[in-house]
């Protein structure tokens, strides 16, 4: 048992090499363009992995579309929202629209980084971004942004910016 | 609430805990020339400041703990770490 759970993690980390693998090399090759091109691919797994989702304008139950989504398809992407102590609501109101400040804690992304030993908030990160784009732009029928605010080596922060 | 442990006497006073922290959790204090924690409550428990002090004079405690998936496990265990 001990052996197949070893196994296991052993072909995990074989794969979990990969991502960070194609994110370095592109970093390198495309520079700050790496980030772009790793946005629209994680954009449009969002919008293929809530393709039957259900539909809302309420942020509050969007979240939780996307977390369920994530779970269905055995994504380890832990998300809670974040109220400052200086806020009262969740939601903060800005010119830019509804702003919902995320921690991500197990994050499957930041597991692959320092396996393969590649910086955080690079190309891979933005694929996050993206993902998340795409998924609430499909549930919510507006624009959304996801922008890094802090990576951390136990959890990361991010802000989230539905348009209004 | 993530309880966070300043060890006053290894606390060079260098400040970047305090710079590093996204959401202000610690503040200098330049009378005392160290760092105090000036608001638990915001902490998310990223462990940045752990993490990148340089005396490790700061720690956590009742934070949820990522899994570390990455990590070699023969390694862990011949270090008896991050098991």
């Amino acid at each position: 048992m001990t052996t197949d759970i070893q196994d296991a993690r052993k072909k995990l980390q074989q794969a979990m090499n990969i991502a960070p693998a194609i994110s370095c090399g592109i970093e390198e090759l495309l520079g700050r363009s790496a980030n772009g091109m790793t946005f629209v691919a994680g954009r449009k797994l969002g919008k293929q992995m809530t393709a039957s989702a259900k539909k809302t304008t309420d942020v509050e139950e969007a979240l939780a579309e996307t977390r369920r989504v994530l779970e269905e398809h055995h994504c380890l992407w832990h998300f809670e929202p974040f109220i400052p102590s200086t806020q009262k609501e969740m939601v903060k109101q800005t010119e830019k629209g509804a702003e919902i400040m995320l921690v991500f804690r197990d994050c499957m992304i930041r597991q692959s980084l320092f396996r393969y030993g590649h910086h955080q908030k690079g190309s891979l990160c933005f694929m996050m971004y993206g993902f998340f784009s795409g998924a609430l732009e499909n549930i919510m029928g507006k624009k959304t942004e996801l922008q890094i605010v802090h990576t951390g080596e136990n959890a990361c922060l991010k802000k989230l910016i539905i348009g209004s | 609430m993530v309880e966070i442990l300043i060890k006053k006497e290894a606390c060079r006073g260098c400040q970047i805990c305090a710079e590093i922290c996204p959401t202000d959790v610690l503040e200098y204090n330049a009378a005392e020339q160290k760092v105090f924690v000036k608001n638990a409550a915001d902490c998310i428990a990223c462990l940045s400041c752990t993490y990148i002090c340089p005396s490790s004079a700061i720690s956590q405690q009742d934070f949820h703990n990522v899994k570390n998936f990455y990590r070699d496990l023969e390694f862990s265990v011949k270090a008896k770490r991050y098991l």
